[in-house]
C-alpha cells in the first residue's frame, strides 16, 4: 500500500529550512534568556528597591493607562464602527499614527503638547501650576497614548461586526440608546474587548520609547519596568535579567488567556 | 366611518419610502384585534414597511399613528424611536439575546420600560406560563429548537403589552414539521392579542391560516387585498393565482365567450359579463384526455403538451403548455392509466361552470362586484 497525498498537498522542501530558521530566530533569545537567568539570586534581586518600586509603578501605571483607554477609547471605537461624519478620517489617521510612530517620536511630541512650555501644557502650568511630565501621571499619559490605538482597532472591528439585529431588537422592546449600548451592544463584543484590553495592558506594560522620552526614568518616581531594564543593562545585568522575566512571565499569561484569539489559524479573515 | 374609528384605535398607516431605484406605497388600516397579512414576492417590500412600522426605517413621506398617536410624519417632523413606540417584532430570525437566559428575555422589555428586576421577571413568568413554556425559563437561546424559540420571541414581544403586534415570516425559520404546529398555536396566541396584528410572509398558505385579512403586496405597492377566501377564489395577479395554485387569465369577454390575450378562448357560464376580465380556473377542474374526446356542450376542449410532472400531496400536478397553457391535477392512478409522461400529447376540457370569471381589478370596484363569482 502506498501512502497518498492528497493533489496539491505536498510539501515544496525548500520551504522548510527557511522556515524552520525563522522559528528558531524568534525562539532562540527567550531561550538565552532564561539559560543565563540567576535563579538562585532571583529572591534578592526582587528585593531590591529600585525593581520592587519600578515593578509595581509598571503595574499601576500600565493599568491606570488601560483604565483610561477603556473609558475613553471604546465610546471612540463606537464612533468609528457606526457613525459616518466628516472627518472620520482624520480621526482615524490620528488613532493609527501611534502605532505606526517610533515611540520615542511620540514622546517628543507628547513633550510638545503636554511638556510646561507645550501647547496646552504651558495652561495646565499657568491655571493650575501642574506639570505633566517627570511625574507618574506622565507616565501613564505616555503610554496611554501608545498602547490605545490597540484597544481602539480591536473594539472598532468587533462593533463592526456586532450583530445589529439584536440591538434592533432591543430598541424594539423599550431600550433607550445608552442601555441597548450597555446591555446589548457591549456584552456582545466581549471576547473582543477582552483582547483587546489585555494587548493595550501588554502594549502599555512594556513601553519604552514615549516615557523615557517624556518622563525620563527617575528611580520610585518614573522608572517603570522597561526603562530600568534599560539602565541595568549598563552596570547590573542580573537586575535586567530578572525584570525580563517577569516580562516574559507576564507575555506567557497573555498568551495563554488569549490562546482562543491568536494561536488559531485564522479560519477567515 | 369605521374607517375613521379605525384609524383611532388601530393602525393607520401611509407608508411612503424611497431607497434608491425602489418605492414602496402602501396604505394601510389595521383595526385592534384585526390579523392582516402582507404577502408578496421576495424583494416586494414586506420588510421595509414592517421596519417602517417598527420605527427602525424612517418614512420618506406619508405617516403612521397608532390609537391616534403619530409615529411618523415626516411633514410634522414627527419620528418616534423604536424604544418610544409600544410596537412588538417578533423577527423572522427571532433575534433572542444569546447570553440571557429565556426569562431575562422576556424580563428585558419590561424591565427596559421601568420595571424592577423583580416584578419585571414575575410578569415574563406569567407570560411564559400563558405561552405554555414556563420549563424553559432556565434555559439559553442557543438551547432552545426552532419553535420554542419562536414561542420565546413572541412572548418577549407581548410582554411589553404592545399597541400593535409586528411578525417578520414568524414560520419562515421552522422545519416543516414544527411548522404545522406551530402554526395552530400560533392561530391561538395571535387571537388572543387584542391589538391590531401585521405579519409578513411570502408563504400563502401562512397568510391563509393565520389571517382575518390578506393584502398581496408587489413591487412595492399592494395590488390585491381581501379576505383568505376571496384571494384564493379570485387572484387579481399572476403572482397571486401561481401562490393559490390557480391558472388564471386575461381576455375579454362577450356573450360567455372570453377570448384571451395569449391565444385561444374559454367558454365561460355567464353571458352578461363584457369587457376586461380575468378568467380563473382551478387545476383540478380540468381534465386530461389521451385522445380528443367526443366535445360535450359548451365545454373548454384544447389540445396540449405535457411539460412536467410534480408531485403534490395526494395528487401529481401537470404542467401542460398550449393555448391556453395550463396547471392541471390529476391522481396517480390517471397518470398511470393514460401513460401520462413529459411530452406526452393530450387533450384538455374545462367545463364551463367549473370556470370562474370576474372584471379585471382595475379599480377598487372589481373586487366586490358579485355575480361573477361561480363556484
Amino acid at each position: 500500500m502506498t501512502r497518498r497525498r492528497p493533489v496539491g498537498g505536498g510539501v515544496p522542501l525548500l520551504l522548510v529550512p527557511p522556515a524552520a530558521i525563522g522559528a528558531a530566530f524568534l525562539l532562540l533569545p527567550t531561550i538565552a534568556l532564561l539559560i543565563r537567568m540567576p535563579w538562585s539570586g532571583l529572591h534578592g534581586l526582587y528585593a531590591d528597591s529600585d525593581v520592587s518600586s519600578a515593578l509595581i509603578l509598571s503595574l499601576q501605571t500600565a493599568t491606570a493607562a488601560t483604565v483610561a483607554s477603556l473609558v475613553f477609547g471604546v465610546p471612540l471605537a463606537w464612533m468609528l464602527a457606526r457613525l459616518h461624519f466628516r472627518g472620520l478620517g482624520l480621526v482615524r489617521a490620528a488613532i493609527t499614527m501611534p502605532l505606526v510612530l517610533p515611540p520615542v517620536v511620540g514622546g517628543v511630541a507628547l513633550f510638545l503638547a503636554l511638556g510646561r512650555f507645550g501647547v496646552v501644557g504651558r495652561y495646565l502650568d499657568q491655571w493650575f501650576g501642574f506639570t505633566l511630565p517627570f511625574t507618574k501621571y506622565g507616565v501613564v499619559v505616555a503610554e496611554t497614548f501608545v498602547a490605545m490605538p490597540f484597544l481602539v482597532i480591536t473594539a472598532e472591528g468587533a462593533f463592526r461586526a456586532a450583530d445589529r439585529g439584536l440591538e434592533e431588537a432591543a430598541a424594539t422592546l423599550g431600550a433607550s440608546r445608552l442601555s441597548v449600548f450597555w446591555r446589548i451592544t457591549l456584552p456582545g463584543i466581549g471576547p473582543s474587548l477582552v483582547a483587546g484590553t489585555v494587548l493595550c495592558w501588554a502594549r502599555a506594560l512594556g513601553e519604552f520609547g514615549a516615557t523615557i522620552t517624556f518622563n525620563g526614568s527617575l528611580p520610585g518616581h518614573t522608572e517603570v519596568m522597561p526603562t530600568l531594564i534599560s539602565r541595568a543593562l549598563e552596570n547590573n545585568l542580573e537586575q535586567a535579567e530578572a525584570l525580563s522575566l517577569v516580562l516574559i512571565a507576564i507575555a506567557l499569561v497573555i498568551l495563554t488567556v488569549l490562546r482562543e484569539q491568536w494561536l488559531r489559524p485564522a479560519v477567515s479573515t | 366611518m369605521t374607517a375613521q374609528l379605525a384609524g383611532l384605535a388601530g393602525l393607520a398607516a401611509d407608508v411612503h419610502v424611497e431607497r434608491g431605484a425602489f418605492q414602496l406605497d402602501v396604505s394601510l388600516e389595521v383595526p385592534p384585534g384585526e390579523i392582516v397579512a402582507v404577502l408578496g414576492p421576495n424583494g416586494a417590500g414586506k420588510t421595509t414597511l414592517l421596519r417602517t412600522l417598527a420605527g427602525l426605517l424612517p418614512l420618506t413621506a406619508g405617516r403612521i399613528a397608532l390609537a391616534g398617536n403619530v409615529l411618523d410624519d415626516p411633514a410634522e417632523r414627527t419620528f418616534r424611536d423604536p424604544a418610544d413606540r409600544q410596537v412588538g417584532v417578533v423577527f423572522q430570525d427571532y433575534r433572542l439575546f444569546p447570553r440571557m437566559r429565556v426569562i431575562d428575555n422576556v424580563a428585558f422589555g419590561p424591565r427596559s420600560r421601568g420595571l424592577d428586576r423583580g416584578p419585571a421577571r414575575q410578569l415574563a413568568h406569567q407570560w411564559l406560563d400563558r405561552l405554555d413554556i414556563a420549563d424553559l425559563a432556565r434555559r439559553r437561546p442557543p438551547q432552545l429548537s426552532g419553535g420554542q424559540a419562536q414561542r420565546v420571541a413572541l412572548a418577549r414581544a407581548l410582554a411589553t403589552e404592545p399597541g400593535l403586534l409586528l411578525l417578520d415570516e414568524p414560520l419562515a425559520a421552522l422545519d416543516a414539521r414544527t411548522r404545522s404546529v406551530v402554526q395552530g398555536e400560533l392561530r391561538g396566541h395571535l387571537a388572543a392579542f387584542d391589538g391590531p396584528t401585521l405579519l409578513v410572509t411570502h408563504d400563502p398558505l401562512e397568510a391563509l391560516l393565520l389571517a382575518d385579512r390578506i393584502v398581496v403586496l408587489e413591487s412595492g405597492a399592494i395590488v390585491q387585498q381581501g379576505s383568505p377566501h376571496d384571494i384564493a377564489a379570485r387572484p387579481a395577479t399572476d403572482y397571486v393565482a401561481t401562490l393559490v395554485g390557480v391558472n388564471l387569465y386575461a381576455g375579454v369577454a362577450a356573450d360567455g365567450r372570453v377570448e384571451l390575450d395569449d391565444g385561444g378562448a374559454i367558454m365561460i357560464g355567464d353571458t352578461t359579463l363584457a369587457g376586461r376580465v380575468l378568467v380563473a380556473v382551478r387545476p383540478s377542474a380540468i381534465t386530461v384526455y389521451a385522445s380528443r374526446p367526443d366535445p360535450g356542450s359548451a365545454r373548454n376542449l384544447w389540445p396540449g403538451r405535457i411539460e412536467a410532472l410534480a408531485p403534490l400531496a395526494d395528487r401529481i400536478r401537470l404542467n401542460v403548455s398550449g393555448t391556453p397553457s395550463a396547471l392541471v391535477d390529476v391522481t396517480a392512478p390517471a397518470v398511470a392509466e393514460l401513460r401520462l409522461a413529459r411530452g406526452r400529447d393530450v387533450w384538455l376540457a374545462a367545463k364551463a361552470t367549473d370556470v370562474s370569471a370576474y372584471p379585471e381589478p382595475g379599480g377598487n370596484s372589481a373586487a366586490s362586484d358579485a355575480g361573477a363569482m361561480r363556484s
